[in-house]
């Protein structure tokens, strides 16, 4: 097993890439009870259309099919649900899916490697039948409608429309309750041949372990399998430019939503790390708790409250959110623009941005406090082709200069939308 | 892992949780006073006023600065309604010293100093709090307030839990009411929160790499040397008696695209040793993926996706939550309520109630896992008046039986059913 040593945070990573394709990293934690394992699939709701390895045609699967698939795992041939199996144990199970990956878990303080066992079992046995994936449907049809009934859901989804023209980051990862209406059995389990294999995956394991140990342990469940081969994905091109400025839903809501998009540019593989912590520096001293513009936003009454701040990226898509409550987005957004442009002008003050940087820096830190927020870290890092300690070895390569940089490319009004949700 | 309490002055309690599993350390001080409807508001301004400006640092601006020169160190503030009290809650996070690259300072020593002054320490002008900080903070208590129906399913709860409280504390809101806002002026905000920190509970928690000279330190700080002995007046944890009630059925409108359903559902228990039974009640009721409502509601009906409960401990309540399809309204209902009729007739296997115990041991092991959750821990215990350590805890978990849940069975009753529909 290959081994990375950070320094900064004292931790260690345990890394290799098994015969099959599967890579797997351990990160051990003396002395803490917690134990959390995750293991992922890179396929998630942007992988729509595709090749499967060994075919020559195209094939496009409904919106919501790898969410609709991780749902269906856990149900067995002995009609047994292992989500019941897991629950009975003592260990907290669950799955979830994003726009790049879908991914299963469990937390437990004991009765690890039971678990393993059905853990292991049943996502490398999927099971599905007519009547178990039309029941599935009623389910996921209230999930469908309880995050129409979130506003900060429908806020973030409206931003994507605004900003991309065809690139899948902007349909819902659910589906619609149209889109999954179309899913059968044959459909799952393409995807699911085509997607779970296991160079096409990656597990972590944290917690006080031998990773040795674990490993073999690990080894002993895997089914025998080999590499499928590349799965050619395929994506609509996507042009630079936004859809439209402005974007408004309206909700039964108390003062309206609003979020910030503003589309970046897709930079190569080694720049990513390096660019996502200029930005998140540079918004922080933009509109973060101690900026200028928050002062003047929260003492007119604008805002209550920090803007929330994300950096979303991969080979396909880059952008940046702020979002937050307001009853006035549009001062909001006219403001953040003007606040981009003096950046600009003026350049970083060094004070803000040494004082920023150290910030970051603990804020990083900090991630390494839980197994949990360190397993899926790493998992979802992994499927950038990112190792997550690189932030912490890269932020002293920030400095200002390229933050200035980075400032001059990003903050464009063509490239700014704003989407509101408003009462 | 060691804890230790020491009471500072009365009234006042240091707790010290000795720990190397984190990066971090966590300071808190948490304000306990009566929750009622004179003050509830004026304690919703005065927490959110005070993260306004210390006498050292007298702006929002200058205690970011601050903490984001200390690596990141934030500060947060909190509202809560724990039984009867009102609880505000003040905390700093700072990574330890071991991990920030050039150690100049010590952050923790400088984090509760600066945690310390903004809580008893507040910036001031002309005898009160400064106007314009009050101005503010009474528009940002009012949206909070108004923001109530932003999350349509969290709306559900409360709108349940004030239905089954009417006219009683706990029904409160815990941001107050915006009619209240306007009559408080600067000068009566302070001369109240004086008189708040005069009287009020006050605990402090320290969650880290602690050296031995903490208690010192914060027995030699000029804000808690100012501060007074006291007869603290807050609500220690009783057994809420129930009364018969016939059940009542609240339905409301909005523009919801599912149906939010709560039931509220009152235990009434004469003795605080059977709150172990109702955990375990609860567990098999809607406390995890086994349980009756996920398995019903869910997996069979295939009616929610959510279908859950909780078990309120303070109160001896019980709330059911789905989210429902609104024509399924009567179908779920019938389903739920044949669950609560199953567990008084004691329609569940021993090993159902291994398995509940199985995952509610884990979740009592982990509480040393996680910063905030232990200090949560050593504070419920502070408020009740039968204080257990972990492991009486996990004892007292592992010998509850099935007789003891059927019997929990036979003192819950539905009080309220709220639907929240279009």
């Amino acid at each position: 097993m290959q081994v990375i040593e950070n320094l900064k945070v004292k931790e260690k990573l345990y890394i290799e890439k098994l015969e099959n394709g599967l890579t797997v990293m351990i990160i051990p934690k003396h002395g803490i009870l917690k134990k959390y394992i995750i293991w992922g699939t890179n396929y998630g709701s942007n992988d729509s259309t595709f090749v499967v390895p060994g075919e020559t045609q195209e094939t496009t699967v409904p919106e919501g099919v790898a969410h609709f698939l991780e749902h269906k795992m856990f149900e067995q041939e002995s009609g047994v649900n292992s989500l019941d199996t897991l629950t009975a144990l003592g260990v907290e199970a669950n799955a979830y899916t994003t726009n790049d990956h879908t991914a299963y878990l469990y937390e437990c303080t004991d009765n690890f490697y039971e678990a393993l066992d059905e853990f292991m079992d049943y996502v490398q046995h999927p099971y599905f039948t007519d009547e178990n994936v039309e029941k599935e449907k009623g389910i996921i049809g209230q999930e469908i409608m309880m995050y129409d009934d979130y506003p900060e859901w429908r806020v973030y989804l409206n931003t994507m429309q605004a900003m991309y023209h065809n690139n899948p980051i902007k349909i819902d990862t659910t589906g619609t309750i149209e889109t999954i209406s179309h899913i059968d059995k044959d459909i799952l389990y393409k995807c699911y041949n085509t997607f779970y294999n296991p160079s096409n995956m990656a597990m972590v394991i944290c917690g006080d372990f031998e990773p040795e140990e674990i490993l073999k342990e690990v080894k002993e469940r895997l089914i025998p399998n080999t590499s499928n081969g590349e799965i050619k994905r395929i994506y609509p091109d996507e042009p630079d430019t936004i859809v439209k400025e402005k974007i408004e839903q309206k909700m039964e809501v108390s003062q309206s939503l609003y979020s910030i998009g503003i589309k970046d540019r897709i930079v190569e593989q080694s720049a990513k790390v390096k660019r996502h912590l200029a930005i998140e520096i540079l918004l922080n001293i933009l509109i973060g708790k101690s900026s200028k513009l928050y002062k003047k936003l929260y003492s007119d009454g604008v805002i209550y409250s920090t803007p929330s701040i994300d950096y979303e990226f991969s080979d396909k898509y880059a952008h940046v959110m702020i979002s937050g409550q307001s009853n006035e987005p549009d001062v909001v957004f006219e403001s953040f623009k003007a606040e981009t442009k003096k950046l600009i002008e003026e350049g970083i003050d060094e004070n803000d941005f040494d004082r920023i940087k150290k910030k970051i820096y603990g804020l990083y830190v900090k991630e390494y406090n839980d197994v949990a927020d360190i397993s899926r870290m790493f998992l979802s890092d992994y499927f950038k082709g990112i190792n997550s300690f690189d932030y912490l070895e890269e932020i002293d390569s920030v400095n200002i200069d390229y933050a200035n940089q980075v400032a001059k490319e990003l903050f464009d009004d063509k490239k700014m939308v704003l989407s509101v949700v408003t009462k | 892992m060691s804890y230790k309490k020491t009471e500072i002055k009365k009234g006042i309690t240091l707790h010290e949780i000795k720990t190397d599993k984190f990066k971090t350390n966590l300071l808190a001080v948490f304000l306990t006073t009566e929750l009622n409807r004179q003050s509830v508001t004026k304690n919703a301004l005065i927490s959110s006023i005070l993260r306004r400006g210390s006498k050292t640092l007298t702006s929002q601006e200058e205690i970011s600065k601050k903490l984001e020169e200390m690596y990141g160190a934030e500060f947060d503030c909190g509202l809560d309604k724990t039984g009867d009290n009102q609880v505000l809650k003040f905390y700093i996070e700072t990574i330890n010293d071991e991990f920030i690259p050039k150690n100049s300072s010590n952050i923790l020593q400088e984090s509760i100093q600066n945690l310390l002054d903004i809580v008893f320490n507040p910036y001031t002008e002309n005898g009160g709090f400064k106007e314009e900080y009050l101005m503010q903070e009474k528009n940002n208590i009012k949206q909070i307030i108004e923001g109530k129906i932003d999350n349509k399913a969290r709306y559900a709860l409360d709108r349940c839990i004030e239905e089954m409280y009417k006219n009683q504390n706990f029904g409160l809101y815990k941001y107050g009411y915006v009619e209240d806002l306007e009559a408080i002026g600067a000068k009566d905000l302070y001369d109240y929160y004086k008189q708040l920190i005069a009287n009020c509970k006050i605990d402090i928690f320290v969650s880290g790499i602690i050296d031995d000279k903490l208690e010192e330190i914060i027995q030699n700080n000029d804000n808690i040397k100012a501060l007074n002995e006291r007869d603290a007046k807050y609500k220690m944890m009783e057994l809420a008696k129930k009364e018969a009630v016939k059940e009542n059925e609240v339905v409301e409108n909005m523009d919801v695209t599912q149906g939010k359903l709560i039931l509220g559902l009152d235990i009434d228990l004469k003795d605080e040793d059977l709150k172990y039974d109702a955990l375990l009640y609860n567990s098999i009721l809607g406390g995890s993926a086994n349980s009756k409502l996920f398995q019903n509601v869910r997996e069979k009906a295939n009616l929610a996706y959510v279908a859950s409960s909780s078990y309120l401990r303070y109160k001896n309540n019980i709330f059911i939550k789905c989210g429902i399809e609104i024509d399924n309204y009567e179908k779920a209902l019938d389903i739920i309520k044949k669950q609560l009729t199953d567990m008084k007739n004691g329609e569940f296997s021993e090993e159902e109630i291994a398995n509940c115990k199985k995952g509610i041991l884990a979740s009592i092991k982990t509480i040393d896992d996680e910063q905030d959750t232990q200090i949560s821990f050593y504070f419920g215990q502070e408020l009740s008046n039968k204080p257990i350590t972990l492991e009486e805890y996990s004892s007292r978990v592992e010998k509850v039986k099935k007789e003891d849940i059927v019997n929990i069975a036979n003192k819950v009753s539905v009080n309220t059913i709220y639907f929240l529909r279009n």
